[in-house]
């Protein structure tokens, strides 16, 4: 057995060094990993448009200085509860987590206008809870801002295979395109619908095994997109004006 | 310790049977799953896809090794009293290092890992390793040994991976730069269900995806690998 | 109320052995009988309980970028759990020689296996990526720990009535306890959904 002082002398010296070889190679890394977690987000964000990227490619394809390249040509703003462009912050400055613990009236919310062969696109952020955590995802609606061009979700902890199928199998994802979150000028959002969609306009066919999942897609969606509809009216009346 | 010392630089860096074999019986015979049966937790959890099993094998390789490496090298000077701690910290310092890299060099990989990059700190083979070997072993043969322990659980995990994509998504690599595709319900894949006559009763099979098929999967290589090797076989 | 429902979640719904399949060597290792599995699976109820609330202070005034020294050091996390949990169970192992021989003589040797048990820094894990608040921690802690003991307590008992079963030898032992959690994790998996909250609510 040694003495008391040599084991406190040796554990002083271990953890000194470890602290000292860990935190240079933290800072060594930082910015790299913040990068590579920034374009993470945004390849997720992006594959909501997939469909219409530049060239018909994949998100996958694009590499990380083109991804870069999209976001910052994007227009980007971020609106409040009612609708109002807020000033001075960029869509992805917002970290929806956090937002999403605030009070409902205080929230921020990011839009993403995607521009290509004069086409728009706005890519809207929704987040809601799954059956064991958090799940959230892109929709990106159409220029007349009710049908939509393409969605996709993603999830904290889902069932492998069941709740996670919305993420894992892009053919959840797909059935979303063309749908229309608005009847007649009235919002109805979209719903999954357990055993098959009924409605063809409003409703996606369910995952079987993950019910408690896919109800909270629907009702994500339902309510992430009503959080949008003060500005979805603004732009709307806007472009009436335009038009007159 | 003077003793030890000048058979410590007899053997350094020998590679003759004895070390082949440091490497080799952990892949068969004493395989840190199938026979040991450590470290099963993260064998679990990552394995639904072959390519975050191979990253995370090379993790535990990784670890297992240095580890192994540092704990030989210190165990002259290490307290008695704080042994466990001491290996503890060494493991977890290695284990940082580890998610440091993979936040740097592939992210989403590091997203899909999550918290069993943590996990490996408790993996059983790595203490288990260094307890019953690095602390009695020269720092070479110590290498070596974590080496072959790292080696015989990722082949299991990667094992495990293959079966449980292959079944579960009809795919391999999913994820990776090298991605094949198998067999599904479109024009992508090799075998395409939908225009194939042979192949249109087939669907895949969810049960894989959950983690619980991996305690099959593994049962049942366990009962393979008994079959052929009669002396493993548990007698109680 | 929030209390409870964290614990019963922790305890059947999320069952750390079952639904996540962590601390799966100990839990292999020693479940060849009933009477060892009691023991072991009381002390990893014991440490569960006492390492989430201080790694859960750790976490929140030592590492995060609010707490007493104004820097990021979630880097650490790691290192830090770990060395919490090592150091309560060598902690927990002399108090316990000191004040309770009868019950050192039952845990004694499994809380060095404790260290190494993934269910205790899996807990912690889970704790900081779910964002749970002190009570919560505590709760899961207790409740995870709980959850623990009684799938050892289950596959310890399947294994000892299983010895009578004719068995093929190859798969005899180890590869049929691996296959019977597979199926208790699948049984488990009709838990899943399954909202305290909601109960107690009266909806």
């Amino acid at each position: 057995m040694e003495s008391t002082r040599y084991v406190v002398i040796f554990i002083l010296i271990l953890t000194g060094a470890v602290a000292v070889g860990l935190t240079g190679m933290r800072e060594a890394t930082k910015s790299q990993a913040a990068l590579n977690e920034d374009i993470f987000n945004k390849r997720a964000i992006l594959t909501a448009v997939e469909d219409y990227l530049p060239d018909g490619q994949k998100v996958s394809q694009l590499t990380d200085d083109q991804i870069v390249e999209i976001f910052s040509g994007m227009e980007q703003p971020v609106v409040n509860m009612q609708g109002e462009i807020l000033d001075g912050v960029q869509a992805e400055d917002i970290d929806m987590a956090k937002e999403r613990k605030k009070a409902e009236e205080d929230r921020r919310l990011p839009v993403y206008v995607y521009e290509t062969g004069g086409q728009k696109f706005y890519i809207l952020s929704v987040r809601g809870n799954g059956l064991w955590d958090e799940i959230w995802g892109s929709v990106a609606l159409k220029s007349d801002l009710s049908t939509v061009a393409g969605a996709t979700f993603d999830h904290k902890g889902e069932t492998p295979g069941l709740g996670a199928e919305i993420k894992d199998n892009p053919s959840f994802a797909e059935q979303f395109q063309g749908k229309e979150i608005y009847d007649d000028g009235e919002y109805v959002s979209i719903k999954v619908r357990k055993g098959g969609a009924k409605d063809p306009n409003h409703e996606v066919d369910g995952i079987s095994g993950a019910t408690v999942t896919a109800d909270g897609v629907s009702e994500m969606l339902y309510r992430g997109l009503k959080y949008y509809e003060p500005y979805l009216e603004k732009i709307k009346q806007q472009s009436l004006l335009l038009n007159q | 310790m003077a003793e030890t010392a000048v058979k410590e630089k007899e053997s350094v860096f020998q590679f003759g049977n004895k070390e082949r074999k440091l490497l080799s019986d952990p892949l068969n015979d004493n395989n840190p799953i199938t026979v040991q049966v450590l470290g099963i937790c993260s064998a679990l959890a990552v394995t639904s896809l072959v390519y975050p099993s191979l990253v995370m094998a090379i993790a535990v390789i990784f670890v297992t090794a240095f580890s192994s490496l540092f704990t030989s090298l210190l165990r002259n000077y290490i307290p008695k009293q704080v042994r466990m701690i001491v290996q503890l910290v060494i493991i977890a310092t290695l284990v940082t290092v580890v998610e440091l890299a993979l936040k740097y060099l592939n992210y989403p990989v590091y997203k899909q890992l999550s918290v069993y990059i943590g996990l490996i700190i408790t993996n059983c083979i790595v203490m288990g390793r260094l307890e019953a070997f690095s602390m009695a072993n020269t720092p070479w043969r110590s290498f070596l040994d974590g080496v072959g322990n790292g080696l015989g659980y990722g082949i299991i995990l990667v094992m495990v991976g293959v079966v449980r994509e292959i079944f579960g998504k009809g795919s391999l690599f999913a994820g990776s730069p090298i991605e094949l595709k198998i067999i599904g319900p479109n024009a992508d894949y090799l075998i395409n269900t939908v225009d194939s006559a042979m192949f249109a009763w087939y669907a895949n099979n969810n049960l894989m995806v959950l983690p619980a098929s991996a305690m099959f999967i593994i049962g049942i290589m366990i009962w393979i690998q008994r079959s052929y090797n009669t002396k493993l076989v548990d007698v109680s | 109320m929030e209390f409870l429902n964290t614990f019963i979640k922790a305890a059947f719904v999320e069952n750390l052995v079952l639904a996540y399949f962590l601390g799966m060597c100990s839990y292999l290792a020693v479940s060849k009988s009933v009477s060892t599995a009691f023991g072991l699976g009381l002390a990893v109820i014991f440490v569960l309980g006492i390492t989430m609330p201080i790694n859960w202070l750790i976490n929140e005034y030592l590492l995060s970028e609010s707490g007493l020294l104004g820097m990021d050091l979630t880097f650490l996390r790691f290192i830090l759990f770990i060395a919490v949990i090592a150091s309560m169970v060598q902690l927990v192992e002399m108090v316990v020689e000191k004040y309770s021989p009868s019950l050192y003589s039952a845990l004694g040797i499994f809380l060095p296996l404790i260290t190494v048990n993934c269910a205790i820094l899996g807990g912690s894990l889970f704790m900081v990526s779910r964002e749970y608040n002190f009570s919560n921690a505590l709760a899961f802690g207790l409740g995870g720990g709980f959850g623990w003991f009684l799938a050892i307590i289950a596959i310890a008992a399947i294994r000892e009535k299983i010895r009578y079963s004719n068995v093929p030898p190859a798969l005899r032992g180890l590869g049929m306890a691996f296959i019977l959690t597979g199926l208790m994790g699948i049984a488990f998996m009709s838990l899943m959904g399954i909202d305290p909250a909601a109960l107690t609510a009266g909806k």
